[in-house]
């Protein structure tokens, strides 16, 4: 069996068919009832107050080994019930993923499990093999067209966002260009705010996950929503009420109507007034905290500066987006009024969208290792007794990474 | 005469000065390196002076053969099969992105090839947007002690009793 594995640094998509099993890449400690809880087992955790996280990854790389193989081995064990040594495994790894980093992955999936075939890539390089540029054009007769020559894919998830210029399926890494923003920083971020003004919110990183996607968004006219969040409560279209929830009663957080009254008074709300669309805002305009970069529309106009010019209205014209942030309302309209201005009026921009950005990057792959296994199999995937025989070093040396002839560093232990 | 009237009038343009941009930059970097934390309690000792007792689920590499594996406790996928040699290591020895980037070797590399170093995105050329540090909306003055921004006398009270000082401790 060939298994997928999207290992995000926030949630882990893996499966073997069409949809994925999707859990966060964590170890979580629960205080309410003192147990811990492994990826996959987290949607078992009931009490989701102040819990501890532990995160196999730091700013996207994985660097906790010991929590990712404790994820990972329950992952297959449990979850998936896999026989990994009859099985094959396609994994993917962050943008310029550090070379030592990529030894590792190459010793777990052959040393510690003894896969027997591998492909290790980023998820924007699986996306030409799926159909986000695709389906909105399938034609009445059923054959999807082939995916643009040129494409753009913007990444946007936990730890970053990326903008990936590809060229007939292959990432041109000189344009890949990277803002430090992602969920993870903004709900962070919006729990610093309701912390000072309203709740402090700073332990409760899963209920502001929750609030973070059920009331913000970005916004198309900043300035003008800024001005609204400002007028008196009974004519302020902005202000949301989300009432917080109680673990202890079992009874979930959830967005509260316009006159919906709660039951009971003591019952704690959050109140999201500009908070809604300062947060996702970071994305657009990352110096509002003092990050010197410039937002992502510069950010793509940046990348495709850097590409030979006579495609630039290829890309302009191809702009795909994955990743969890670009799940939030008004991302797209804003996106394009900002790119508009940017590009010249020669070119047409046109921005698509996934159904699910979460998952569009394993459903590529999955249409990739579906659509010609043989050529996967035979042009992508290092089979165990390959790697045996040359080691990891051909790993690199086959899947041209942005390194890949980068001389590895040897470990101190091995020089002496 | 002259000489110690200009004196006080020195003193008072001392105390008001700007704050050094250096410490206010500090300060965005510190926020910054606040907003990645995984759980708010997180204690971020500098690794210089660490004395150990921060660190509690092995947060660093060296020295950590002591600690115990959180994956040894668990079903392993090949319950009788030993780890290699490298996967141990890679276990036992956790390093931050910080010290691998460095032992990578990306940093000597020329500036021309692509690397997690020159792929992030250049600063923007208009000036920051300031916002208020209370409430949010837009940070018309600053606070002469801090340089938090804020908008309204409101805020500024507000600002002073809850806030002021409290983020300049560096």
């Amino acid at each position: 069996m060939l298994f997928l594995l999207d290992n995000g640094a926030h949630s882990i998509k893996v499966g073997h068919d069409h949809e994925p099993s999707v859990f966060q890449n964590a170890i979580v400690r629960s205080k309410g009832d003192k147990e811990t809880y492994y990826g996959h087992e987290i949607p078992l955790c009931r009490d989701r107050s102040s819990l501890h996280y532990r995160l196999p990854c730091e700013k996207g790389y994985v660097v906790d080994w010991d929590a990712q193989k404790a994820i990972w081995d329950g992952m297959f064990l449990q979850l998936l019930k896999a026989d990994v040594s009859e099985s094959s495994v396609l994994i993917t790894e962050p943008y310029f993923n550090l070379p030592q980093i990529q030894r590792i992955y190459d010793q777990f999936v052959f040393e510690e499990y003894g896969f027997q075939s591998y492909y290790r890539c980023t998820p924007a390089s699986l996306i030409p093999h799926g159909s986000l540029f695709t389906a909105p054009h399938k034609t009445p007769e059923g054959d999807a067209p082939s995916p643009p020559e040129c494409m753009l894919v913007v990444d946007s998830g936990f730890s970053f966002t990326h903008v990936v210029p590809l060229i007939s399926g292959s990432i041109v890494w000189n344009a890949v260009k990277r803002i430090d923003i992602g969920g993870k920083l903004l709900t962070n971020h919006l729990k610093e705010l309701v912390s000072y003004r309203q709740w402090n919110m700073m332990d409760q990183t899963y209920i502001m996950d929750d609030v973070k996607e059920a009331c913000c968004y970005v916004s198309t006219v900043f300035k003008a929503d800024m001005e609204l969040s400002r007028v008196e409560r009974s004519r302020n279209p902005i202000i949301l009420q989300y009432l917080l929830p109680d673990f202890s009663l079992n009874r979930p957080g959830e967005l509260l109507g316009p006159n919906q009254v709660v039951k009971d008074a003591s019952w704690q709300i959050l109140e999201m007034n500009n908070e809604r669309f300062t947060v996702p805002e970071l994305l657009f305009t990352p110096s509002d905290i003092g990050l010197e970069q410039v937002g992502l529309a510069q950010a793509i106009a940046h990348s495709i500066s850097l590409l030979p010019e006579e495609l630039h209205g290829m890309f302009w014209g191809n702009i795909g987006l994955i990743g969890g942030n670009t799940k939030f309302p008004g991302f797209v309209p804003r996106l394009m009024s900002e790119l508009r201005s940017l590009a010249s009026v020669d070119y047409e921009i046109a921005i698509y969208q996934s159904p699910d950005p979460i998952t569009e990057a394993y459903r590529s792959a999955h249409q990739f290792v579906t659509s010609s296994p043989s050529v996967y199999a035979q042009r992508y995937a290092v089979t165990r007794e390959d790697y045996f025989e040359i080691g990891s070093d051909m790993t690199r040396k086959r899947w041209k990474g942005p390194y890949s002839d980068v001389p590895l560093r040897v470990d101190s232990r091995f020089k002496e | 005469m002259a000489p110690r009237r200009s004196q006080p009038v020195r003193q008072a343009q001392a105390s008001s000065k700007p704050l050094d941009p250096a410490l206010i930059a500090r300060r965005a970097k510190k926020h910054l390196d606040e907003l990645e934390r995984s759980n708010c309690t997180e204690v971020d000792v500098d690794p210089d002076q660490a004395d150990g007792t921060a660190e509690s689920s092995g947060r660093r590499g060296r020295g950590a053969a002591r600690q115990t594996l959180i994956s040894d406790k668990r079903p392993s996928v090949h319950p009788n099969k030993k780890s290699t040699m490298n996967i141990r290591t890679a276990l036992l020895y956790k390093k931050n992105l910080a010290t691998l980037i460095e032992e990578s070797g990306i940093l000597n590399l020329p500036s021309s090839t692509p690397s997690y170093l020159s792929a992030v995105v250049p600063p923007p050329k208009e000036p920051p947007r300031l916002f208020c540090s209370v409430c949010g909306y837009w940070g018309k003055y600053k606070c002469m002690k801090c340089a938090l921004p804020f908008c309204s006398h409101g805020c500024e009270v507000n600002h002073e009793e809850t806030q002021c000082e409290k983020r300049v401790v560096y």
